[in-house]
């Protein structure tokens, strides 16, 4: 699969996604456009049969339901819940609802423990499944709770070449820039600090991203910094805070869909 | 009751493949045999309790079933919404193993007392509590929570009084046991405090109905003894080392039938409070033999 073949998937899970929370009137916007081309680049390249993905950012639900929706592993019957009464797919993932969304999130900070835990036990318990691979994403925002840095630390100190870590860099949180709330940077330095082997990409980039990809060497935990853009592919969207929160008039939904072009 | 523990988990490690325990940088003078026999299957997660609580979920996940031990307040609140979150919510075989119930670390100070675990751990979906009245009911707890398909708490706890060893019936499912018959009222003692329990109400003069409980959800109907007691009685009084609020004697008044007088002996916190002992600590706030003997005949004499 190469670039353009990512594109026109990410492309695809962008059109859903949109169509999603226009119905739905759904928040969250922002955070799951800056996610979806790094869910294109996991699932369609990154992720194989054994692997786990976790999404540790948990408001970026909806764009993982419109990635599993694309690649055929979420039905449209279901699909057609999302956000509704009664729906197993609500606002944040819930627990042991499909069986490719193996944690709750929604409360940042608990999706890399998580993740450790797997990676851990594939590494250095069960050694008959030493080739399990473990992926989880998180916001920028996210690394400002202190259990990603236990996490990070517990993942050094382990050696667990099999954990991936992807941070979702957009530069803004709940309530501010990310730089202006707490400052996380030099991030790349504190996760190799950490005793990571990390790369810095443009999240957005297809080709980038498998160069940063390619530059996570060594039998030690991996951590991609993944800079990109809140609310990307839609301009009126781009870096506002606003579409962290606020759902799609019949207008703007319009004018979202006509940006997005295969 | 951690020596307990201690042979209970290795009996674990040695017959179940998938069995681990998961420590909080805890376990000098305990867990060393452990170690030898378990090899990967013991894991020292640091002192970093969220992300202990989330590998054991990812453990779990992985198909083991870890046993994750610390203190107390470290093991429960500090991590008490990866415990909700990634533990009940998810439904995973994690156990939790908390030494150090009620006032047990003594003059360590207020920071290590566990007089809340109960309650915020009740309110969790999926969740199991056991609280072994007796060093000899840690290796049945074990073998309980061992059988439960999902989360499930441990209280270790060690009495300041003599554990009495003679109890004329048990119930080897919830663990109740009965140490006493009598017509006036129905005494229970909740986890270790029922030691103190004991001490106090033995007198055949009290003439109570004397048990002690050690598991949650208290089901009623599996311990009907319990409930005849009651219903004959109609005079009950709960002794417990865990503040009132949220503590098993609220649990037992709201699920019992109505009756004449209910009475619940619970420590309390105040300020300007002093420390010391178990004991110390349990007589500060009046929680005391005496004091259970006192309430304990006042009831009979409203018979």
């Amino acid at each position: 699969m190469n670039s353009s073949d990512l594109r026109r998937f990410a492309t695809q899970v962008r059109g859903k996604f949109l169509e999603m929370h226009f119905h739905a009137k759904a928040g969250h916007i922002g955070s799951g456009l800056s996610s979806i081309d790094l869910l294109a680049y996991i699932y369609k390249i990154w992720l194989r049969e054994e692997d786990t993905f976790i999404l540790s950012k948990g408001h970026g639900a909806s764009a993982l339901y419109a990635t599993l929706y694309a690649l055929g592993r979420i039905s449209d019957e279901l699909m057609e819940g999302y956000y509704k009464e009664g729906t197993l797919f609500p606002a944040h993932p819930a627990a042991l609802a499909h069986p490719d969304i193996p944690v709750a999130t929604g409360s940042l900070g608990h999706g890399l423990p998580i993740a450790n835990g797997i990676a851990y036990a594939a590494r250095h318990v069960d050694r008959d499944r030493n080739s399990k691979r473990v992926a989880c994403l998180l916001s920028d925002g996210e690394c400002d709770e202190g259990s990603v840095w236990e996490a990070a630390l517990f993942a050094g100190h382990h050696r667990l070449g099999n954990l991936t870590v992807i941070v979702d860099a957009n530069g803004l949180q709940g309530f501010g820039y990310t730089k202006e709330v707490m400052n996380l940077e030099p991030l790349e330095r504190k996760f190799q600090a950490f005793g990571f082997a990390c790369a810095e990409a443009n999240g957005h980039d297809f080709d980038d991203l498998a160069a940063a990809f390619s530059r996570l060497e060594g039998d030690r935990p991996k951590c991609l910094i993944a800079r990109t853009v809140k609310g990307k592919g839609v301009s009126f969207m781009e870096n506002k805070m606003e579409w962290h929160y606020k759902p799609m008039s019949e207008e703007e939904y319009a004018l979202a869909v006509s940006e997005q072009q295969l | 009751m951690r020596a307990d523990f201690s042979k209970a988990m290795i009996r674990k490690i040695q017959t179940n493949s998938r069995a681990m325990l998961i420590s909080g940088d805890l376990g000098f003078m305990a867990f060393e045999e452990i170690i030898a026999v378990a090899g990967n299957r013991f894991l020292n997660a640091g002192v970093a309790e969220q992300n202990m609580m989330g590998v054991a979920c990812g453990l779990a996940m992985s198909g083991y079933q870890p046993w994750v031990y610390s203190i107390v307040p470290f093991l429960t609140l500090r991590c008490l919404e990866q415990i909700r979150n990634d533990v009940c919510f998810h439904r995973l075989p994690v156990r939790l193993v908390g030494n150090g119930g009620g006032y047990t670390y003594g003059i360590m100070g207020s920071t290590h007392h566990a007089l809340e675990d109960l309650a915020v751990l009740k309110a969790l979906p999926n969740m199991n509590l056991l609280f072994p009245c007796t060093p000899d009911q840690v290796a049945p707890a074990v073998d309980a929570m061992d059988s439960l398909p999902g989360p499930s708490y441990l209280r270790l706890g060690i009495s300041a009084f003599p554990t009495a060893s003679t109890f004329i019936w048990e119930n080897p499912e919830t663990l109740t046991r009965q140490y006493a018959e009598g017509k006036s009222l129905t005494v229970l003692g909740v986890g270790h405090a029922a030691q103190m329990t004991l001490n106090a109400v033995l007198d055949p003069s009290i003439d109570a109905d004397v048990f002690s409980i050690a598991r949650y959800p208290f089901d009623w109907h599996k311990d009907g003894k319990v409930a005849e007691s009651v219903s004959h009685t109609r005079r009950v009084l709960v002794v417990e080392e865990h503040y009132l609020p949220g503590g098993m004697g609220e649990s037992l008044k709201v699920s019992l039938p109505c009756v004449d007088h209910f009475e619940i002996l619970a420590p309390s916190y105040s300020v300007g409070q002093l420390y010391g002992s178990a004991r110390f600590h349990l007589s500060q706030c009046g929680l005391t033999p005496e004091a259970i003997r006192r309430s304990a005949e006042r009831q009979r004499g409203l018979r």
